[in-house]
């Protein structure tokens, strides 16, 4: 697996909001991802809800975001010391739970993704959206979203880590 | 405003989310676990950073840079399926070790895990669409 550069939490974190901040000082965006996905449904099926409210335009500022972040992802290997490894590890802690075969391994990861995709609409955004952004306006339902976010993390990993591995 | 220059910036977000440990899987393991606070330290800065930015922003009572409008600072509404939802995509954050941002920066790293939960994030949004099809044909008989 690819081993990155990884700077402390705080500088980490301060980075992430000094982001935050300045996309919506320059743009007027506040930080947001998982809308983004729904553009992506929206320009890929002609379901009715992805082509309303929010999804009238589905080749918006979102779809250019989400094209950026892998490349991002890749710049900040190549930067790092170590090479660009393909692997579908999960490194140490998931791949010592998981299931070695990669078809019961994608199944979880898939499974994992279709909560997230699904929670994210229900909760009207994801831990950029109602974290991230949300928590700096100090808005309450987002607020209440991350402590959910929360919740339900904690409960997998202990059922995962603690009870089932 | 152009959403081409959202190119550029999905790319600097990327790379700081690489740096910030976010394309970590283990790092959620341990967060959830109370084990190592990496992300708590990452969500906690950032929000904190955002808050004193954002007053800052308010107080000067500045304009986008692009295009010079009011900036807006409405947050996200409260709806009933919140709460509900919120918990159930943190079961899912738990569990893929990964959230709709990262799994994209973690692809680009060559985590190729991130290729199963970026497919199940378009299911699941694509699942919610569908639900609120069939909840409007019901609203209006």
């Amino acid at each position: 697996m690819t081993e990155v550069i990884v700077w402390s939490g705080f500088i980490g974190g301060l980075a992430v909001g000094l982001y935050g901040l300045i996309q919506l000082f320059v743009t007027g965006k506040a930080l947001g991802v998982s809308t983004g996905y729904g553009n992506v449904c929206g320009l890929s099926c002609a379901t009715p809800y992805f082509h309303s409210g929010e999804y009238k335009t589905n080749h918006s500022w979102r779809i250019w975001f989400i094209v950026g972040l892998p490349l991002g992802g890749l710049i900040a290997v190549l930067t790092s010391p170590g090479p660009l490894v393909l692997s579908f590890s999960l490194g140490p802690m998931y791949d010592s739970i998981f299931p070695a075969a990669l078809w019961a391994k994608g199944l979880l990861l898939t499974a994992g993704g279709v909560l997230m995709g699904l929670g994210a609409r229900m909760s009207g955004g994801c831990t950029s959206g109602h974290a991230i952004a949300g928590l700096s306006l100090l808005n309450l339902p987002s607020l209440l979203a991350s402590a959910g976010f929360f919740v339900g993390g904690l409960l997998i990993a202990n059922l995962l880590f603690r009870v089932i591995g | 405003m152009s959403k081409y220059l959202f190119l550029p910036m999905g790319i600097v977000f990327g790379f700081i989310l690489s740096r910030a440990g976010a394309t970590t899987y283990d790092f959620y393991a341990k967060l959830f676990l109370l084990q190592d606070l990496q992300l708590l330290w990452v969500i906690g800065t950032a929000a904190l950073v955002g808050v004193i930015g954002v007053f800052l922003l308010k107080r000067t009572r500045a304009r986008t840079l692009i295009g010079k409008e009011p900036i807006s600072f409405e947050g996200k509404p409260y709806k009933k399926t919140l709460i509900g939802g919120s918990v159930i995509f943190g079961v899912g954050w738990g569990l893929a070790g990964a959230c709709p941002g990262t799994a994209l920066a973690m692809l680009g790293e060559g985590k190729l895990g991130a290729l199963f939960t970026i497919s199940g994030i378009l299911i699941g949004t694509w699942i919610y669409g569908l639900l609120q099809n069939d909840d409007a044909k019901a609203a209006t008989g």
